[in-house]
């Protein structure tokens, strides 16, 4: 799984969120290294709704713009989940190296 | 519902410019999610911009024309777009390119090239001098309907450019290297531009015994004057009545082909992915042919770049093989129209594929995001 899809599924685990949304937290969960632009986000969209991962939630018009919610299917939350628990064995093993490393280094 | 319930008319000029980049992505899609997705534009956007920025309408045009090719999940859907589009591309670019040939002045005429002869070759008269019907001739002829099965069963590599050709018989009065020098002295003296000297085996080694070095070599030279091209043969002398002098006069590549092939080109691969997309979107499932549209397109495609890869490999070892005042025409790097059978036959393959992608497809609406 790419960090931009990754990073739109962990923003819609908070819960459903329309676009803007979407791209706001994509930049705060990643410390602001990843800028979401809108025609990126679509076309991921597309790409999860076809596999299944994410639907709409609702709509709503604010202010004469409409807005689209989206939510995590159960299959997109599987699939995070899934994707955090490979991440967080990555970084448990590049951390037990690191620490072995650091003696010898110091 | 048409598009313009859906994707109103706003004063904001900003709101305008994104929905003209809205464009690139298929209607049905904009039906279905523009308004959305302007409106997340509008509000991703800082407050007073009136134009979208480079980067945002680089990023609507790519992934607009993404959008064209349907099939979300799939990633390999790019490359065969981009192969598509690349072939569509290289076919129209020879066609364009062709088609410019036509601002290039005919072949020399008897007068202009008995003067060239006249002023190269002083004392040296030529058998004859041949002019040709056209800028471009299969068997001495400009093409024609008749020439079709010639050219679709094998002679296609007939058609190419012509020249204006005058030859000599017999034997040299002087030496070939010596004539060779004397000839290259006149072209410059005359203000024409000479490409090196180059010698060529007359033929190749047929089996063991062979020496290489015994093999009799010609003599070619080749020069270039305003919009003329010209090739000199020289020959040893092997029967006494055999040709041991060829001059070739033809023309330059006109100024034209350049910016009409990439017009061309540019033109051709943009109509090749959105033909690609347009079938893409149709064939997917559930359409009842789709398996059959795939194949056809990859029978396409099988027949259409084996050529290209082939032939083009040659082309470049040819061109630096002798020097060329004039590249050859782009679509004889492309294998055309030796190769024309396979083109024929991949266009026959892809009008089917389009037709059958054309048929009613058992889904009438376009695909929502997901349903509620």
């Amino acid at each position: 799984m790419r960090e931009p899809t990754f990073l739109i599924l962990t923003a819609l685990a908070a819960g459903p969120r329309y676009g803007y949304g979407i791209i706001q937290d994509v930049a705060e969960l990643s410390g602001g290294r990843t800028s979401l632009l809108p025609g990126t986000l679509y076309t991921a969209l597309d790409r999860l709704a076809a596999e299944g991962l994410v639907e709409i939630d609702r709509e709503e018009t604010v202010d004469g713009r409409l807005r689209r919610y989206y939510r995590l299917t159960p299959r997109g939350v599987t699939a995070l989940e899934a994707e955090t628990a490979r991440l967080r064995e990555l970084t448990a093993a590049a951390e037990t190296r690191l620490r072995t490393l650091r003696p010898r280094t110091a | 519902m048409s598009e313009r319930q859906t994707m109103p008319v706003t004063p904001d000029p900003l709101a305008r410019r994104y929905r003209r980049l809205l464009l690139c992505y298929p209607r049905a899609w904009r039906r279905e999610r523009g308004e959305e997705l302007v409106a997340t534009l509008l509000e991703a956007a800082p407050p007073g911009r009136t134009r979208p920025s480079a980067r945002e309408a680089a990023n609507l045009i790519g992934h607009g024309m993404r959008a064209r090719l349907g099939r979300p999940r799939s990633r390999s859907v790019v490359v065969w777009a981009a192969l598509a589009a690349v072939i569509c591309g290289l076919f129209t670019a020879s066609l364009a390119t062709r088609l410019a040939w036509e601002t290039s002045r005919p072949m020399p005429d008897q007068a202009e090239a008995a003067a060239v002869l006249a002023e190269i070759m002083p004392g040296q008269a030529v058998d004859g001098i041949y002019v040709p019907s056209g800028l471009f001739t299969m068997y001495g002829e400009q093409l024609s309907l008749k020439m079709l099965d010639s050219l679709l069963f094998g002679d296609g590599n007939e058609y190419a450019l012509s020249a204006t050709t005058a030859s000599r018989n017999g034997a040299s009065t002087v030496p070939v290297a010596q004539l060779a020098a004397a000839i290259e002295q006149r072209l410059r003296d005359s203000g024409w531009t000479v490409y090196g000297v180059t010698h060529h085996d007359l033929y190749s080694c047929a089996g063991p015994p062979c020496d290489p070095t015994v093999i009799p070599q010609d003599t070619r030279l080749f020069a270039e004057r305003g919009d003329t091209t010209m090739a000199v043969e020289l020959m040893p002398q092997q029967y006494a009545d055999s040709t041991f002098l060829s001059v070739s006069l033809s023309r330059t590549t006109p100024a034209a082909v350049l910016p009409a092939g990439i017009v061309g080109g540019l033109l051709g691969a943009v109509a090749g992915w959105l033909v690609f997309g347009w079938a893409s979107r149709r064939a997917q499932a559930p359409h009842p042919v789709r398996v059959v549209v795939n194949v056809l397109f990859g029978i396409t495609m099988t027949l259409w770049w084996p050529p290209v890869l082939y032939v083009a490999p040659f082309m470049v070892n040819h061109h630096l093989g002798e020097p060329h005042p004039s590249w050859h025409p782009l679509w004889e790097w492309l294998g055309q129209p030796t190769f024309s059978l396979f083109l024929a036959a991949g266009c026959a393959a892809a009008l089917l594929g389009l037709a059958l992608a054309a048929l009613p497809s058992r889904r009438r609406e376009p695909q929502r995001v997901a349903a509620v």
